[in-house]
């Protein structure tokens, strides 16, 4: 990812209308008894497109913006998504650019990875608590939701940094090497 | 050039771990007064208008995607309700027939029907307008702060019984930390009867709670009611004043009472989709 000042301002504003939709919105909704995590989904979508370093940075804002409107433990949001944004950007640099295919079962993977990340760090913290049904039903939908979503989050975030993607400004030049190949001329 | 980016990746993740686990540490380190404390207030009163803005206006899209989730419910929910109809049709003839039950009712009445705001309180009503995503956050955010007069530990009451007590507060928003959330535990007492014990969580179970410590002998009930205790000991008094309902007993065998000295309780209250409070704030705090 190409990170220029106008597509810093853009993710930026991405990450805080995220934070906010995610605790305003997204939370209250009632999906089989538990709501979706779009903000996982975000953070897994600019890691998949940025790499690992996009995905750790946008991850860690992006957490720390909901530890903070929730004001809840500070770091513990920060540190599961800063997690899931780096495994989802090493995938990318390690793999390549995900196939549209691959997209619903890296996003429900990743969300699961993030919940385990965050469950993880609740018991580390003190959280005296049972690994009861809820907890693996609620990771369960949400998993299979953020499977769902996974594809239109990932066009949507795409289509707001879409200049700053190395892999679109090279598929727009592209249509001209076989011109030059079949003319013999480098 | 490839070392210098994977140089830089390894420092950029080393730098935002620690500085995750650095604020893990000195936020459980600090008081409520702490730095870290009053810059997470800052940030949660700057945004706060925004986020009552989001909450207002993506409102239409949660009702949409709840309507189809609540209609789905409401489907199975029907033929039990209408079970429940005609058990409680039996149950008011009964109780219109006989005296003593209808003293009972009348008198259970009375305990939940008014009178829960104690003198020198007030009740501000608010707006839930931020929830966790999360099973094991139990706390949501409300549109109300210091500036209505809301203050730490002022208990919560939703539109069915109690809710929780506040746990952090700025000028615009308070954090409410409900009766699920594993920090929770309320001296209540159990209706008609007069057994007392502390509810308390099943953390990671947030649609049950268990009220401990009964006395052993106590004979308690399914479907009887449970309303808060409201003790009072000077500086170690109960947050909560007494009679707020919390719950209704849901599971309570005999083996688990004289061995764990426990029953299962449901909360009245809808916690995951109240849309409004009532704070009992102290009277004329308001700024």
């Amino acid at each position: 990812m190409i990170l220029t000042t106008p597509i810093i301002i853009r993710l930026s504003v991405l990450i805080l209308v995220t934070a906010l939709a995610q605790v305003a919105c997204f939370s209250g909704m009632v999906i089989f008894g538990t709501s979706p995590d779009i903000a996982i989904l975000v953070v897994i979508s600019l890691g998949l497109l940025g790499g690992s370093v996009t995905g750790a940075v946008s991850g860690f804002s992006t957490g720390l913006l909901i530890d903070c409107l929730l004001l809840q433990t500070l770091g513990a949001f920060a540190l599961s998504m800063l997690a899931v944004g780096y495994a989802a950007g090493r995938y990318r640099e390690n793999v390549g650019p995900p196939v549209r295919g691959a997209v619903p079962l890296l996003g429900g993977a990743f969300t699961l990875v993030g919940l385990v990340a965050f469950a993880a760090i609740q018991i580390g913290t003190g959280v005296d608590a049972d690994v009861s049904t809820i907890v693996i039903r609620d990771a369960a939908i949400k998993t299979l939701i953020g499977a769902a979503l996974a594809i239109p989050v990932l066009l949507l975030v795409r289509l707001l940094v879409r200049p700053a993607l190395i892999d679109d400004r090279r598929s727009a030049r592209r249509p001209m090497a076989p011109r030059a190949a079949e003319t013999g001329t480098q | 050039m490839y070392r210098k980016q994977v140089r830089r990746r390894r420092a950029v993740l080393l730098l935002l771990v620690a500085a995750s686990l650095t604020l893990l540490s000195l936020y459980y380190r600090e008081g409520n007064g702490g730095p870290l404390h009053a810059f997470e207030r800052g940030v949660s009163t700057i945004l706060g208008p925004f986020e009552e803005g989001a909450d207002r206006a993506l409102k239409p899209a949660q009702d949409f995607v709840n309507w189809f989730q609540e209609t789905f419910e409401a489907r199975g929910d029907n033929k039990e309700l209408r079970d429940e109809v005609a058990d409680l049709r039996d149950q008011l003839a009964q109780a219109q027939t006989a005296a003593q039950q209808s003293r009972e009712l009348a008198k259970l009445d009375a305990l939940t029907g008014g009178g829960l705001v104690p003198a020198g309180k007030q009740a501000v009503t608010s707006r839930v307008i931020g929830r966790s995503p999360t099973v094991w956050y139990s706390t949501v955010t409300i549109d109300k702060g210091t500036s209505a007069g809301i203050a730490v530990d002022d208990p919560v009451i939703a539109a069915d019984g109690l809710a929780g007590r506040i746990s952090q507060v700025t000028r615009g928003t308070a954090q409410v930390t409900l009766i699920t959330d594993a920090s929770s535990s309320v001296t209540a007492r159990v209706q008609p009867g007069g057994a007392t014990g502390v509810v308390e969580p099943n953390v990671g179970n947030p649609r049950d709670l268990t009220l401990n410590f009964v006395e052993p002998g106590e004979e308690i009930n399914e479907g009887q009611m449970v309303v808060t205790a409201g003790f009072s000991a000077g500086a170690l008094g109960s947050l909560f004043p007494p009679g707020i309902p919390i719950g209704e007993v849901t599971d309570s065998t005999l083996e688990e009472q004289q061995a764990y000295q426990r029953v299962h309780l449901e909360a009245f209250a809808d916690l995951r989709d109240m849309e409004f409070v009532q704070v009992l704030a102290k009277a004329g705090r308001s700024k």
